[in-house]
């Protein structure tokens, strides 16, 4: 006998599905009792399969299991309740009948749902992440924390902040409401947006548990892209980036985790298949009036992935989606890249010209991006002083080895041809 | 072939590591081991057993929960494997993920038929 093989983070996205459902059902102020009750489902599920082998349908046995679970340990609390209060209304949300069957479809919705209700308003967004990646993800507080390079402790206080404001939430107003699934949505791209990035733009080494970040977001993204209350250009932007994006992750590294310019990548790597979805969602985003900071940073991916070399880069548009993207976010790491795309199509002088009387706030003046780009652009210009210098903080303020690896070949090997 | 009982014994310590429990994405990996632990000592395992719950003694005399309760907290459960030595089946019971770690244990007895 041996136990046939499940599809990859079938148990991670099992949790998912059925803290969703059963929370939807019961009311999800009682999440904390659904997620003990499908993590013990999942413990039922992994002792008894690989002894008796898998059911015929997985997802429906644990279902079953977890659903009985939960509504066993939800008559308990009210029994309990009304031993204390005589008079104690039945608030408990526990349906008194067996477990209706699933329906097709309704378990985007439930998953969709969750979505919605992580990114609560009066919930802060740290906080949001977390109890979605939790709730969603199905990653534990560990994983959160090895994720997010964060502390055990201060994901668990993320996570309880996020509990108690949902603890509060009336069952009576549980249900959604149209108008709140409106005014969640931006909520809800920034979240998707932020679980991309942490997975995809962040510098630290372990790429392949990052990877997965990227890949949980391009999931979620795809499942609100199908509903009602998503399907609109911000959320098409929103997928053309990640694609075009998640497209060029494997030419980012080397053999060895070292990280790679854009300028040295092989585009034979990037994957075709993600950049055509990408350019497809694109082409969806561009129905209708608006123009989202996510068609800017779609349209800048765009640019890269179409780009036959680095030189034949249209930097030109480049930087007028990065012209773009500073209207609508105004942020200084947007001028940055301005600069940055600026100097490949006009020279270095004018790249540092967008700079020019531009004073950094002080998160970006003692990062190793602010540092690195002026090191490189006054590298070029021949004012080997100020290089110097701020090559000196780039190297120094360097997040990993990785990142440092890259700043001292790129400033390096430049000053030596110099020679 | 003889066969051997291997009976899982939770091995609690005053203040042990509270085994924190097992993440989804864990509870995968685990998975994956298992099968490939019963993929390799195929022919060893001859029933995996299973938990066990509740039992009660029963004897001549009227009286008797008694070793019971602890057997309970101290079996977790049980399965038999053929092995040609005591040293292949402990090597077997050895090799099953989530059997032998901190606050587990397997004792492995020969069943000797006759």
């Amino acid at each position: 006998m041996s136990t046939p093989r499940l599809v990859e983070h079938f148990f991670r996205h099992e949790y998912s599905r059925l803290v969703a459902t059963l929370s939807r059902r019961v009311g999800v102020q009682h999440l904390e009792a659904v997620e003990d009750a499908v993590q013990s489902a999942l413990m039922t599920a992994l002792e008894s399969w690989t002894v008796a082998g898998l059911p015929d349908n997985p997802s429906a046995w644990l279902f079953q299991v977890a659903h009985n679970d939960l509504v066993g340990e939800l008559r308990q609390r009210t029994r309990r309740r009304r031993i204390l209060d005589e008079n104690g209304a039945d608030q408990m949300g526990a349906p008194e009948t067996g477990p209706e069957p699933l329906l097709a479809g309704e378990v985007q919705d439930d998953l969709l749902r969750m979505l919605f209700v992580c990114c609560d308003e009066a919930i802060p967004p740290e906080s949001q992440l977390v109890l979605a990646l939790k709730t969603l993800c199905g990653f534990d507080v560990r994983e959160i924390a090895l994720r997010l390079f964060s502390s055990e402790a201060n994901v668990y206080k993320r996570l309880e902040r996020a509990r108690n404001r949902l603890r509060e939430v009336p069952p009576t107003i549980d249900e959604l409401t149209a108008m709140q699934y409106a005014a969640r949505l931006p909520a809800v791209h920034q979240i998707l947006y932020l679980l991309f990035t942490e997975g995809y733009l962040s510098s630290h080494a372990e790429a392949a548990i990052r990877q997965e970040l990227s890949d949980e977001a391009i999931r979620l993204a795809s499942i609100l892209a199908e509903h009602p209350a998503g399907k609109v250009p911000e959320t098409s932007a929103l997928l053309a980036l990640m694609h075009l994006h998640a497209a060029r992750i494997t030419a980012r590294q080397d053999a060895s985790g070292g990280l790679i310019l854009l300028a040295d990548q092989d585009r034979a790597l990037w994957d075709q298949k993600k950049i055509q979805v990408g350019l497809t969602w694109l082409a969806d985003s561009a129905r209708g009036e608006v123009f989202s900071r996510y068609h800017a940073e779609a349209g800048i991916a765009a640019e890269h992935c179409l780009a036959p070399s680095f030189e034949a880069t249209r930097w030109e548009k480049v930087v007028e989606c990065y012209a773009l993207l500073e209207q609508i976010a105004p942020s200084a790491l947007h001028k940055l890249n301005r600069a940055v795309a600026v100097a490949e199509w006009q020279g270095p002088a004018a790249g540092l010209a967008v700079l020019e009387g531009f004073e950094p706030p002080s998160w970006l003046a003692g990062s190793y991006q602010w540092a690195a780009v002026l090191a490189d652009l006054h590298r070029r210009c021949g004012h080997d002083h100020a290089a110097r210098r701020y090559r000196d903080v780039a190297v120094k303020s360097a997040p990993t080895q990785a990142v440092r690896v890259l700043l001292q070949r790129r400033l390096q090997v430049a000053e030596f041809e110099r020679r | 072939m003889p066969k051997y009982l291997c009976m899982q014994r939770n091995l609690r310590t005053a203040d042990g590591p509270q085994g924190q429990k097992p993440s989804p994405a864990q509870m995968q990996e685990m998975y994956a081991q298992f099968g490939a632990w019963q993929a390799k000592f195929k022919k060893n395992l001859v029933d995996m057993g299973g938990k066990l719950g509740q039992g009660k003694l029963v004897t001549s005399q009227p009286a008797a929960d008694g070793p019971f309760v602890e057997v309970k907290e101290l079996v977790g459960g049980y399965m038999i494997v053929s092995a040609e030595s005591l040293d292949e089946a402990i090597e077997v019971a050895r090799g099953c993920p989530g059997l032998v770690g901190p606050g587990s244990g397997v004792e492995v007895i020969e069943i000797h038929t006759p």
